[in-house]
């Protein structure tokens, strides 16, 4: 494309063909497709619909609760509501209330489909556009195109949303959305982005340990002045876009107990430790060492309380890496930084406005930690919920060098992740899509899975995993389960997936403490710490680009000069881990000015 | 995927490999099939798409299939084609026959109920899947066809794009893996006949098109260009004189093939029972929605006429059958009300006529390039002027016409317009909602990956301004499909069941697609008159 000079249509031709491939799949069947009497997901988002245009808000989290009641937050509600004004404009009979329970007609399927597709088209692209743009300002125009392809693409979610039909796609492109505003300095707007991220779906909490430390990092970075001053925006922004999403469950408008039984409902404790085979910690403990459910028998509440704990031991590594880092870089008045005056007012000018915390590098590493860590201990997961850590993941793949550890651990985790899911597409009927979409996107990221690797820890674990699970597929559709053991092979699916999620949620601490110490360890001191000439093609670079960039460039350049004495030592520590760029070239590159990027 | 690396100014960057360049390395894989690794992606990613349609909508003709599958399965040779235990009765000839057969011995395999006979309209998810892959597996001769083509070309990165624009066509998209038929795998055949005239191994040529015309006799519509060529280019030398051991050769081969395929049943005594399955002259002008050719055109001007005649009183007799046949819409047989009735011995006589004209300029100039060119006018001939053409038959044109395509920029513009109105023509044949996007998405889609890098490698400026400004016209024209398309779609919301203007759209895009066509055809008809073509036969 690129050498037939069309670049131009690159990413209008990505997003078509990443619109029919999504279309494609909703040709398929959908969870709980031909089911009675409680179908599926698709039912119950349907269901949704109806509920949402035919009752008043405050008996939506109450009406008739054994056939899908509403259990997402608010959001979903406004959306379904949305959706199902629409719907009933076209044909009222798809959301007639009560009458229209598991219908299943052409056109209705059809419209429930186009609701995924445009849902996606209007948050998740865009977010995904974004990103690349921002991201990955700094690279090629060639890299950008690539990295929106394998986002575009990636097959996890292509499948749950479009074929399994759910809406998660909203729920991460808000999620995205806000990690996009935090790159670009706008810390409100994508606090705002989050909270709505939330709103849509209590899934996204499994990033809010995170995000909060981010922001409550920025906030350190910032120092007692102005770190202070955002911390009350920030608390007020939130709390008041809280307030108004819940608005028609809160007093002048509903009693409070409306607003306690839309809680419970979004956070629903009285269902067990898991539900179907997860490919997380419980169920594969359970499994091979301890047999959770009868060691706890009738002390559930402690049983919640260790996966809590669990939880929260596995998350912190990355809320304290985030914090310390921020605490490391604050901005603080520094003899070397007074001597040029200039260059610290402008700093202090522009930080607080539009520039992202210099603990944003870690952000998508902390991302992963937290997420991952819910995925493997908390309470009440779903097999679906791997599509929460591969966000992260996918992002942090898609700016990788080919060969490197982030870019055989990111494929490696979205083909074991779709791969983790496969008894539940299996149940769907959608064998011939997950075997489409994983075939796309291998060949799209340039991935053999039938290739030994046997060079690096890394190579040899997803060689034995592709073994594995390209044997299964093959043994699963010839050999019948004995009777005693039933649950097979979705069994020996999570023997196999488990380890590999746990892999890289040690791995993503490792990489977090390395990106972190990388922030605070390096020599020169002050405020342009967090500035410097990192690794992967790192947004710190967002600073060149600012409104306000004349004295902050002209400092940058100054620091790429200096960049140049950095580059050994900067270069011992990076070389070894990742996508590490030279500082010295990047340093000429800086002086060449901006358009070098677009030349490469 | 790579990052490229930054450079300092000193050293100057290293050429990145860039898809599509010839002298890419082959690859472990690859190089036992003489692929690169960029084909080998193309293959993968064609095949995702295509497994992706496994659940769309399938037309009949899958039915028909399937019902073969299971004629040539259960019942002997000799009651191939007396079986009417379903509507869809075996009528195509003997080879396609033989290939069904072949296909139902795994299908039994597979899933023993496909190949039951009295299992009519049998859906279930392994049938799907089996005759779908069937139809991926089978076209992957046509990949392997148009690497071929790649190879050998005057200008292999030109001949790269046809040959993807070839494989990835729509029409195949639609009316293969949508529509359910086996034309990929047909069409392979068709190009793999033209590969060795290019190379010049006519007997080769001839055989295969022999075998090809016993697939599917729809191919006739292309044989007077090949009888002209084969006789002239090989039978004769450059002197004219006849070389009897050639012609020997090519009649006793090709009587061979015929005597492989029709064999059986003249020695069964049921030739005639073959050929009233293969040939049914019961059918009407026009198909069910008109194919965009000269008659719908006519079909048109007959309705427009028929207004005029009623409003204005102008006395003259109209049939009265026409008006039911009007007022039926597009369904039934076509009567005309003012124009004279056209009988098939009519629209026979007018196709040969016109296809006189290019085989008496392909006889005095037997070129491989003058064959192309005879061959797409010949198969354009009979389906502008043919007797119950169906829209699909246009591929017979587009494939023929694609090799032309990126001779220069006449044959370029030529194509494009047949191309965007033959595709767009194809695209009621679709009619259900959900494939709507698919359909338009895709074509919009390898519209602009083909015409776009093959404009800027043709382009010239028209020499003169009338040409310029026709130049804009055409490319007015192309553009007019979009509005056309969001008329397709507006209209049925508005009119619901008015029964005037239900057929309103379909009309439109007929007779808008008819004049693309016409046009294009009036082209490479120009085209080919004043080609002065190297007379070099081999």
């Amino acid at each position: 494309m690129h050498k037939q000079g069309m670049k131009a249509w690159v990413v209008p031709l990505a997003i078509a063909t990443s619109a029919w491939v999504k279309w494609s799949i909703g040709l398929g069947d959908y969870s709980g497709h031909a089911t009675p009497p409680m179908f599926g997901d698709y039912e119950a988002q349907r269901h949704w619909m109806e509920l949402a245009i035919h009752l008043a808000p405050q008996q939506w989290y109450t009406y008739d609760l054994q056939y899908w009641g509403l259990d997402y937050p608010p959001l979903t509600a406004y959306i379904s509501w949305l959706c199902g004004k629409v719907g009933s404009l076209i044909d009222p009979s798809w959301f007639a209330f009560e009458e229209s329970r598991g219908i299943e007609t052409y056109n209705s399927k059809l419209f429930m489909r186009s609701t995924v597709v445009a849902l996606d088209m209007l948050v998740y692209v865009p977010a995904l556009y974004a990103f690349t743009r921002i991201w990955h300002k700094s690279r090629s125009l060639r890299t950008q195109h690539a990295s929106l392809l394998i986002l575009l693409f990636q097959p996890a979610l292509l499948l749950v949303d479009f074929g399994h039909f759910q809406y998660n796609s909203v729920m991460l492109g808000l999620t995205l959305l806000a990690l996009n505003s935090f790159a670009v300095g706008r810390d409100l707007l994508g606090a705002v982005c989050f909270v709505l991220s939330l709103a849509f779906k209590q899934m996204a909490l499994y990033y809010a340990p995170v995000i909060g430390s981010y922001l409550l990092g920025k906030c350190i970075f910032l120092g007692p002045v102005q770190g202070t001053r955002l911390f009350i925006r920030l608390a007020v922004v939130t709390l008041s876009s809280f307030t108004l999403l819940f608005a028609p469950f809160l007093p002048p408008i509903a009693p409070l107990s409306t607003f306690f039984a839309a809680i419970s409902r979004i956070f629903p404790f009285a269902r067990g430790l898991f539900e179907d085979k997860v490919a997380n910690f419980w169920c594969f403990t359970n499994v091979t060492l301890v047999k959770w459910k009868q060691l706890f028998l009738g002390k559930e509440s402690r049983l919640i309380k260790l996966s809590a704990a669990l939880t929260v031991a596995g998350f912190l590594p990355a809320v304290f890496g985030l914090l310390w880092g921020s605490f490391k870089t604050r901005l603080r008045t520094h003899p070397q930084v007074v001597s040029r005056e200039g260059e610290a007012r402008a700093i202090s000018l522009a930080a607080p406005a539009r520039t992202p915390s210099p603990t944003l590098p870690l952000l998508l590493y902390a991302l992963l930690t937290t997420s991952m860590s819910f995925f493997l201990f908390s309470f009440q997961v779903h097999e679906k919920t791997i599509l929460l850590p591969l966000l992260p993941l996918t992002l942090l793949l898609s700016g990788a060098t080919v060969g490197d550890e982030v870019y055989s651990l990111g494929i490696l985790g979205n083909v074991v992740g779709v791969f983790s899911m496969w008894p539940l597409l299996k149940r769907d009927g959608l064998g011939v899509q997950y075997i489409a979409t994983l075939l796309l996107w291998c060949r799209l990221v340039g991935y053999n899975p039938f290739c030994l690797r046997l060079d690096s820890f890394v190579g040899l674990l997803s060689t034995a995993v592709n073994a594995a699970m390209i044997l299964l597929h093959p043994l699963e559709l010839i050999v019948t389960p004995p009777n005693r053991y039933p649950d097979l092979f979705p069994v020996l699916n999570v023997l196999v997936s488990t380890p590999v999620f746990g892999f890289i949620w040690l791995w993503s601490i490792k990489r977090g403490i390395e990106v972190g110490w990388a922030l605070g360890g390096l020599p020169g001191s002050g405020t342009d710490r967090g500035f410097k000439d990192h690794d992967d093609g790192n947004p710190t670079e967002e600073l060149l680009n600012l409104p306000t960039a004349g004295p902050v460039k002209s400092m940058r350049r100054e620091h790429g000069a200096r960049a140049v004495s950095l580059g050994h030592a900067s270069g011992l520590t990076l070389a070894s881990t990742s996508g590490y760029r030279d500082p010295r070239r990047r340093a000429v590159d800086r002086l060449r000015g901006s358009s070098a990027g677009i030349d490469e | 995927m790579s990052t490229a690396i930054p450079c300092s100014p000193q050293h100057p960057p290293p050429p990145i490999p860039e898809e599509g360049v010839v002298n890419e390395p082959p690859r472990r894989w690859g190089s036992v099939w003489n692929m690169t690794r960029s084909e080998i992606d193309l293959l993968l990613f064609s095949t995702a798409l295509k497994l992706l349609l496994f659940p769309s909508y399938r037309s009949t003709d899958f039915e028909v299939h399937r019902n073969w599958l299971a004629i040539t399965h259960a019942l002997p040779v000799s009651k191939w084609y007396y079986d009417t235990t379903s509507e869809w009765t075996l009528d195509y000839p003997p080879f396609f026959a033989y290939f069904e057969k072949v296909l139902s011995i795994p299908a039994a395999y597979v899933d023993p109920a496909i190949v039951d006979l009295q299992n009519l309209g049998y859906g279930s998810w392994t049938v799907v899947a089996y005759q779908r892959c069937t139809v991926i597996l089978t076209e992957l001769l046509l990949g392997v066809v148009l690497l071929r083509f790649t190879k050998g070309a005057a200008d292999p990165a030109r001949q790269r794009l046809i040959s993807g624009s070839l494989f990835f066509h729509p029409g195949f998209l639609i009316v293969d893996h949508i529509h359910f038929q086996y034309n990929g795998f047909l069409f392979a055949i068709l190009l793999w006949s033209i590969l060795m005239a290019r190379a010049g191994r006519n007997l080769y040529s001839g055989v295969l098109f022999a075998v090809l015309l016993n697939f599917k006799h729809i191919y006739m519509y292309l044989a007077p260009a090949y009888f002209i060529y084969l006789l002239r280019s090989y039978c004769m030398s450059k002197s004219g004189q006849i070389l009897g051991g050639r012609f020997v050769a090519l009649a006793s081969s090709v009587i061979l093939v015929f005597t492989t395929s029709l064999g059986p049943f003249i020695w069964m005594g049921q030739l005639p029972q073959l050929f009233s399955r293969l040939f049914p002259f019961t059918r009407g002008l026009n198909h069910a929605y008109w194919a965009p050719n000269v008659w719908a055109l006519v079909t048109a001007a007959d309705r427009v006429l028929l207004r005029l005649v009623t409003r204005f009183n102008l006395g003259i007799t109209i049939n009265e059958q026409g008006i039911a046949s009007a007022s039926r819409g597009l369904v039934g047989d076509t009567v005309f009300t003012v124009i004279p009735h056209v009988k098939p011995f009519h629209t026979f006589l007018i196709t040969a006529c016109i296809q006189m004209m290019y085989m008496i300029k392909l006889w005095r100039t037997p070129s491989y390039e003058s064959f192309l060119n005879a061959l797409a006018l010949c198969g354009f001939t009979s389906f502008l002027f043919g007797w119950h053409v169906h829209e699909k038959a246009i591929l017979l044109v587009l494939v023929p016409l694609s090799l032309l395509a990126a001779d220069n920029y006449a044959y370029f513009k030529t194509w494009m317009i047949a191309g965007t109105a033959g595709i767009f023509s194809l695209l009621p044949l679709l009619f259900t909602s959900a494939e709507a996007p698919i359909k338009i998405i895709y074509s919009l889609a390898w519209g602009t990956i083909t015409i776009c890098p093959l404009y800027k490698q043709v382009y010239e400026f028209p020499p003169s301004w009338p040409l310029a400004l026709l130049d804009q016209l055409e490319y007015a024209y192309v553009i007019g499909f979009m509005p056309l398309q969001v008329f397709f779609v507006v209209i049925p919301m508005i009119a619901g069941k008015n029964p005037d203007i239900q057929f309103l759209p379909l009309m439109a895009t007929s007779v808008y697609c008819a004049i693309g066509m016409v046009w294009a055809f009036t082209r490479l008809s120009i085209l080919y008159f004043s080609n002065a073509f190297e007379a070099s036969p081999k």
